[in-house]
């Protein structure tokens, strides 16, 4: 499903490569954490992934596209498979949690009555049923999440990717956040989680690649965050 | 694609930029409306120069008792005689092709309709007219050449080209359009910088949604058209605006004018004028809109 080979990344004016020779195979339905410390990669790994950026060196291949051969005009039907959580949720402010989810439909030009009828079965399948009128700022910073991973879900993706989804939750409500993303996982999605979270990592044992100044120096089916160390 | 949802964009990022967009609008139509005007000045003259260069070409004026002119002094009005052999000479000349008397009664009668002065008017009688031979030419290139010929025979009191007398008008005419014009161009370049200005600011106001349907695969068009439309609309608003503003112009401006001017500036005309105005200004907001977003909306 993701597929990368001796790929190397050098962001402009630094010298030190983002990442360096990475090559990686992800396959369909896996659940796979990144770990690693800050600046070890992982970000960048995930935004190349999505060709928000493009590789120096080496070859990516994401649901079966050679992103090099990818046209700019083609990237959107890419990102249309692949769904994102980040660590500060980006949710609309001025849109309910309907229309935040919502959203995502309609600027990809579905149909009203598809909405209608998806957006409240991904409001329930994340938990937050009885809350689709709520506000984002009315909601707790899980609920929030819990929002943004209905949003990235809404449209089926083949790959969700998660940029410390937890980040910014305490550890007990982001228990629920990997309940949910384990249950999106088991809907057959691809789930590729960057995280610094030993505890999550630990408890859900699933396969664990670690970077470490752009380079993959660990890849581990259930693993745990520092058994390296 | 979802048209009610593109519309609720624009109308939520013109409304998010309201003074901008005004800026931009009332721009346009200032901008345009003087365009307009130049495009309709530049169609009055020429249809002038059209009308005025079938028409008479020099005016050989006579005598009449007192006349203040030179050639006049020192003789009374001119003789029924003088006259027979002046219009035998004049067809004689091989450049002229028509000639024409206008006696005092008819050149009063233009008078009164032409002259405004009402002063003037209640005290010039028709014997003050002079007579004149309206002289057409064949090429009116030959017109000065004629009209010193003409200039010494008896009872003639003065020659005037009346090409002369248009050219100064046409003159005046060409400045106010240059003027009209320049400004013109300069306040096209003001519009594009605004509109310029206000895209970068709705696009910057707009930057976590842009962000969000970047991010969940929205194809450019979708992500881009409703700052477009945004250009487009306050665009054709100021057209709108600038179609109007040139209605007045000809209604009050042109028409007052029209005594002096004997070749009317038809609707017709204007309509056109408005039209490619309106045209003019529409297209340079949307490429304004279209080349500050690829800049600024990275897609």
């Amino acid at each position: 499903m993701i597929h990368f080979d001796n790929v190397t990344k050098v962001y402009a004016n630094q010298n030190r490569p983002a990442l360096d020779h990475v090559s990686v195979d992800v396959d369909k339905g896996e659940f796979v954490f990144l770990v690693g410390p800050s600046g070890s990669g992982k970000s960048t790994f995930l935004r190349l992934v999505l060709k928000e950026e493009r590789p120096n060196n080496g070859s990516i291949h994401v649901a079966g596209k050679d992103l090099s051969k990818l046209s700019n005009f083609k990237v959107p039907h890419l990102r249309r498979r692949i769904g994102c959580v980040f660590q500060d949720f980006r949710l609309l402010p001025n849109k309910n949690v309907y229309e935040n989810v919502a959203f995502a439909l309609e600027v990809i030009g579905k149909p009203r009555r598809f909405i209608r009828k998806v957006v409240p079965e991904v409001i329930e399948l994340v938990g937050l049923e009885g809350k689709a009128h709520r506000m984002p700022e009315e909601l707790s910073g899980g609920e929030q999440q819990r929002v943004a991973m209905a949003r990235a879900f809404v449209n089926r993706p083949m790959i969700l990717l998660a940029d410390e989804p937890t980040g910014n939750i305490d550890p007990a409500t982001s228990i629920g956040i990997m309940k949910v993303l384990d249950r999106i996982n088991r809907t057959g999605t691809t789930v590729l989680m960057a995280t610094h979270d030993a505890a999550i990592v630990d408890s859900m044992r699933k396969r664990v690649v670690e970077l470490e100044d752009g380079k993959i120096v660990r890849d581990q089916s259930r693993g745990v965050y520092g058994q390296a160390y | 694609m979802r048209a009610n949802f593109i519309f609720s964009e624009v109308w939520i990022g013109l409304r998010r930029n309201l003074t901008m967009t005004i800026a931009v609008i009332v721009t346009v139509a200032v901008g345009m409306a003087l365009l307009g005007v130049g495009l309709m000045i530049n169609s009055q003259v020429s249809k002038l120069t059209g009308f005025w260069s079938d028409k008479v070409e020099l005016s050989v004026y006579l005598c009449t008792k007192g006349s203040p002119f030179e050639p006049c002094k020192n003789r009374g009005a001119v003789t029924q005689e003088e006259k027979g052999t002046l219009e035998q000479t004049i067809k004689a000349l091989p450049d002229v092709e028509q000639v024409k008397f206008e006696n005092q009664a008819q050149a009063f009668k233009n008078f009164q309709s032409t002259e405004s002065n009402t002063l003037l008017l209640s005290v010039t009688k028709p014997e003050d007219m002079p007579e004149s031979f309206r002289v057409k030419l064949k090429d009116p290139e030959k017109a000065t050449a004629v009209a010193s010929s003409l200039k010494g025979q008896p009872g003639v009191s003065n020659v005037v080209n009346e090409r002369d007398l248009l050219q100064s008008v046409f003159g005046f005419m060409d400045t106010l359009r240059n003027v009209a014009l320049g400004i013109a161009i300069l306040m096209v370049i003001a519009a594009t910088l605004l509109i310029g200005n206000t895209v970068r600011l709705s696009a910057y106001n707009r930057r976590r949604e842009t962000g969000i349907m970047r991010l969940v695969g929205a194809s450019n068009i979708y992500i881009q058209l409703p700052f477009v439309l945004e250009g487009l609309i306050a665009g054709l608003i100021g057209g709108v605006l600038s179609g109007v503003i040139l209605i007045v112009v000809k209604v009050f401006i042109f028409e007052s004018i029209q005594t002096y001017m004997a070749a009317p500036l038809g609707w017709d005309t204007v309509a056109g004028v408005i039209t490619g105005t309106m045209a003019v200004g529409v297209l340079i907001c949307v490429l304004a809109s279209f080349v500050t977003l690829r800049r600024y909306l990275r897609v």
